[in-house]
């Protein structure tokens, strides 16, 4: 009975996340189209029927009702992907305890978040709406379209995307819930204990579920395990339901979390800021682990002091699936100029680079099925450059989420808000900041630590 | 100013000795009459609905006769109802009237040092096993300023975090708690206030713990209804007051109530009743027009906020000429204009609703009504809003709601229609006994004039229109040693000595300190004197101004 009321719930949690999500058509025409993944074609136009790209090619019919932009001397490019980001929610951390599994930043996003709209005006057409890393074993991420313009935030999910949760290792849960709490964890030991400890549980939970639904057909009298929603999200990393995306800097934290997970079976795992990932690139490759890191940033604290400019790179040429993000409100608007430095600093072909902010996070997120490359048959979601982006003259032009134009430089208003306040008017350079928000919410959020 | 008609005979009667100490206990005498009638009024019986020059007769705290031609009982105390309007007393959907706010406990401040990472129920801010019933006091002033502008019920609700506990309709007024309730347990109240310091602190921790208590709950009540049945070999279920609660919402009785500040919050509640499948409420809803079809898939009653953003004070330094900031200002108007016509839209959208008073003030109410009215609501839209609309979404149509026989006497008597410029409360049925409203004459002070003289010594009867009845009517004795002025102000409250007065010309000031709810409170008048008459204000710190009129009374 119990087995079938939470199906019942699950299924109903389906449907509530199926919104209805407006799409477009559009047909661009004659530019220079970066496919990423089927390399650059010159004059060619990208059809969008109904939010899905239909064709590739030159000189393509316009589908009736499409809406036609002119990409003559333009470059057309796969809407950029972050893949760490805090902009569009409502709360980042729930610091409240190492353990926060359970919560998810998808119940908190924020669609009335101006910083959407600058994320637009970079090119960005999806990111990685990132619980923050105050717990070691955070909340459950939500990958989001940039579709700006709605007030109902479930219309941001990309709907589809596979499950992802923040873990984090190193200087921020040690000091929220060490220093800070007076509990666990103190030492980078204590972490990986917490890391051990939960999923112990989960698999106990995981057990007593099981031994539950055996018995209870033969046993009137059999007592379902209460409910616990921190275990049952514990549960489905262990089941592999839920990508782990861990903030990370130190080689020897790396390779302890990529051991615990071979001792859990636990195989989707991502690492997040990885500075020190260069060291350990063999090892992080032969596990199949991502790795999302920076252009150049660093030593904001003292655990993130050993970092080149070439890590990207270098893991790029161990061969592990390597992006750039942001973490940021303001990098955000520029991750192509992010992704240009490591044509500097390892050269990288054009190609490895831009996948770097492309299809690479596409596939750290479980959605390079869908978007991250010009294909036929993936979703509308383009951005439209004046120069190649790689290049530092590059203005982008146009953003296109689902077929739908979202940001057009000619249209670009001075306020973009959705709600402006309506007892007093603020002006909007006030409002702006350059915001990291992986601490917010700790009390700790002006130290500006990731 | 209000009084209940009886409550006024007794408190004339403590003050008539010169103002000695008014205090010490009125004993609590059973009214003269409990039955009272009110004739050749323009009697709205229901949204649309009036009757001409009618009468409406009440008896034994019910609506006993309405109509034309109605005579006055002999045992019927008739009040002044010519040409006046008669409406059903309004109803707020959702407030905290007659529910003291808890002194600020010492959960404020645990955020800090050593954290509680199991926090219990209560300090997790679940708490869904109280009722608001057990916290109600008559005393509450917010409820004597909400009733003195027409509402007559509220559903109120507990203070507290995420879940403070359960709702109860009750009547705004009545010295007993117990009798002010109407129905008890009618809603569970849920807010997006997240525990200070411990689990769940913010908006996606509420929104987890929620789903895991719903669920528990469920479970809770499915295994007790099985050990019910086949106990023996069973393990017992535990005892859980805070699961057994959410029982009514489970089983589709008990609406939840959210409080949703803002239009996220609002798709944050709506998207827990849509997966769980609790019957919804929303209150203090602002911005619904931008979210019109998932509040109409939601099927969930709908209390818009009788709050409204303030516009901006008008500075008329200099014309503005720069572009930028004539857009921004463009786009402000927008969004208050959006606040303003929510009400309108919803109704346009065939959306029925009624208002909740939670964030509102009492004195803002009728101005922010108005507003609604001018960005498209039709007055009858109001009133229906304020009237059957809320009685019908918090089940209580046949109590309550209109002007008919046999419903509870909750009436409202203005001098015009209520939603006319200048209108005045005139009289406010509650459970049939009246409260009487005086209508102010609006005066401005007349500014002192330094080159007049008079005679400030002697003993003044004030008239200070303050909400707080034993400060309303002091006696200010006023000695004159030789040019110095000393005084000494007798009231309610006690006794109070003023060792120095200022009089400049016409113009007298003076000040003292008090103690207004555990602060030290500085309250100062500045009055003009006319001959035996006197007018102005009194200023009491963070309270207000209030205004102040005076006789100086016989030697």
């Amino acid at each position: 009975m119990f087995k079938q009321s939470l199906m019942l719930f699950l299924l109903l949690t389906v449907s509530a996340l199926a919104a209805q999500v407006e799409k477009g058509s559009i047909h661009i025409k004659n530019g220079t189209v970066l496919t990423v993944t089927n390399g650059i074609l010159e004059n060619a136009d990208v059809v969008i029927e109904n939010g899905i790209i239909s064709r590739i090619g030159k000189g393509l019919k316009t589908p009736s009702g499409a809406k036609v932009v002119d990409a003559t001397g333009q470059f057309v490019m796969p809407g950029i992907i972050d893949a760490h980001s805090h902009i569009a929610l409502d709360a980042v951390n729930e610091s409240t305890h190492p353990i926060t599994a359970e919560v998810q930043t998808g119940d908190v996003l924020d669609p009335l978040d101006v910083g959407i709209y600058r994320a637009l005006a970079g090119g960005v057409t999806a990111t990685h709406a990132m619980h923050g890393s105050a717990n070691a074993i955070g909340g459950q991420c939500e990958t989001i379209k940039l579709r700006y313009g709605t007030y109902n935030p479930s219309d941001l999910k990309m709907e589809g995307a596979p499950r992802t949760i923040k873990f984090a290792l190193g200087e921020n849960p040690m000091r929220v819930h060490g220093e800070g709490g007076g509990l666990m964890s103190r030492t980078r030991m204590g972490i990986e204990h917490t890391f051990r400890r939960a999923f112990s549980e989960a698999q106990q939970y995981l057990a007593a579920q099981e031994a539950y639904t055996k018995e209870k057909a033969s046993d009137p009298t059999a007592v379902a395990p209460m409910y616990d929603r921190r275990l049952e999200a514990l549960g489905d990393i262990l089941k592999g339901d839920i990508i782990i995306h861990c903030h990370s800097y130190r080689a020897d934290e790396i390779l302890m979390l990529m051991n615990v997970c071979k001792d859990f079976g636990i195989k989707k795992l991502v690492f997040q800021h990885v500075n020190e990932g260069f060291k350990v690139a063999p090892e992080l490759a032969e596990f199949g682990a991502g790795a999302s890191v920076f252009a150049d940033w660093w030593a904001y604290k003292f655990e993130v002091y050993y970092s080149t400019a070439y890590n990207a790179a270098i893991l790029t040429r161990n061969g592990v699936v390597t992006s750039i993000n942001s973490d940021s409100g303001d990098y955000i608007r520029h991750l192509f100029h992010q992704a240009g430095k490591t044509q500097r600093y390892g050269k990288l072909t054009d190609n490895e680079a831009l996948r770097l902010i492309t299809l690479n996070p596409a596939i750290q997120l479980g959605i390079d099925s869908r978007v991250g490359s010009l294909e036929k048959g993936k979703d509308g979601d383009v951005a439209i450059f004046s120069a190649h982006p790689l290049s530092v003259y590059a203005i982008p032009q146009m953003t296109i989420v689902d077929g739908i134009v979202r940001f057009d430089i000619k249209e670009d208003s001075n306020d973009q808000r959705l709600d402006p306040d309506p007892e007093k008017v603020d002006m909007m350079m006030l409002d702006y900041d350059e915001d990291h928000r992986c601490m917010e919410g700790t009390g700790e959020a002006l130290l500006h630590n990731h | 100013m209000t009084k209940y008609l009886l409550g006024c005979i007794c408190s004339l009667l403590l003050m008539l000795p010169s103002g000695l100490n008014a205090q010490g206990s009125a004993e609590d005498r059973p009214p003269v009459t409990r039955a009272f009638f009110l004739n050749n009024a323009f009697v709205v019986q229901s949204p649309g609905k009036v009757i001409d020059l009618g009468g409406v007769l009440i008896r034994d705290g019910l609506i006993q006769a309405v109509g034309k031609d109605l005579k006055a009982p002999a045992d019927a105390k008739v009040l002044e109802a010519d040409s006046m309007y008669i409406y059903a007393g309004f109803i707020d959907g959702l407030s905290n009237l007659g529910v003291p706010k808890p002194k600020d406990d010492e959960n404020a401040n645990r955020g800090r040092g050593q954290r509680e990472y199991n926090p219990s129920y209560e300090r997790a801010g679940i708490q869904t096993e109280r009722s608001v019933t057990k916290m109600l006091s008559a005393e509450d002033k917010d409820l004597s300023e909400m009733r003195a502008i027409g509402f007559t019920a509220a559903h109120v609700v507990p203070h507290g975090d995420m879940l403070p506990g359960q709702g109860a309709v009750i009547l705004l007024g009545g010295k007993d708690a117990g009798k002010m309730v109407v129905s008890e347990g009618s809603s569970l109240f849920a807010q997006f206030q997240g525990a200070s310091g411990v689990y769940p602190n913010t908006d996606m921790a509420i929104m987890s713990k929620f789903r895991e208590l719903y669920q528990q709950a469920r479970q809770h009540k499915m295994h007790a209804a099985n050990y019910a049945k086949n106990a023996r070999g069973m393990s017992r279920p535990a005892q859980n007051d805070v699961l057994e609660a959410f029982g009514p919402s489970i089983d589709g009785e008990r609406p939840i109530f959210f409080a949703v500040d803002g239009i996220k919050e609002m798709y944050r509640a709506i998207t827990l009743s849509k997966e769980l499948g609790f019957p919804l409420a929303l209150a203090d809803v602002t911005m619904g027009q931008k979210a019109i079809p998932a509040i109409k898939a939601s099927g969930a009653s709908v209390f818009l906020t009788l709050d409204l953003p303030k516009a901006p004070k008008e500075d008329k330094k200099e014309e503005e000429t720069d572009a930028e900031k004539l857009k921004l200002e463009e786009h402000r108007a927008a969004a208050m204009k959006m606040h303003e016509e929510q009400a309108a839209m919803l109704t346009k959208a065939g959306i029925p609703f009624g208002f909740s008073t939670v964030s509102a003030k009492a004195k803002e109410v009728r101005d922010n009504l108005g507003r609604m009215i001018k960005a498209g609501l039709t007055e009858d839209q109001a009133l229906t809003a304020l009237t059957t609309g809320p009685a019908k979404m918090l089940g209580l149509s046949n109590v309550m709601g209109t002007v008919e026989k046999g419903k509870i006497a909750n009436l409202l008597v203005t001098d015009q229609p209520y939603f006319a410029e200048g209108a005045n409360v005139r009289y406010v049925f509650v459970d049939g006994m009246p409260s009487e409203y005086e209508v102010k004459k609006k005066k401005k002070k007349k500014p002192g004039d330094p080159d007049v003289k008079v005679l400030a010594a002697g003993t003044w009867n004030l008239e200070i229109d303050v909400p707080m009845e034993q400060m309303a009517s002091p006696t200010l004795t006023i000695v004159d040693d030789d040019g110095s002025l000393s005084g000494r102000l007798v009231s309610g409250m006690g006794t109070t000595e003023i060792s120095s007065m200022s009089l400049d010309g016409n113009n007298l000031t003076f000040s003292y300190t008090t103690d207004g709810g555990g602060q030290s409170v500085t309250v100062s008048f500045d009055l003009t004197i006319d001959g035996d008459s006197l007018e102005g204000s009194m200023a009491a710190g963070s309270f207000g101004s209030f205004d102040v009129e005076g006789d100086r009374g016989p030697k």
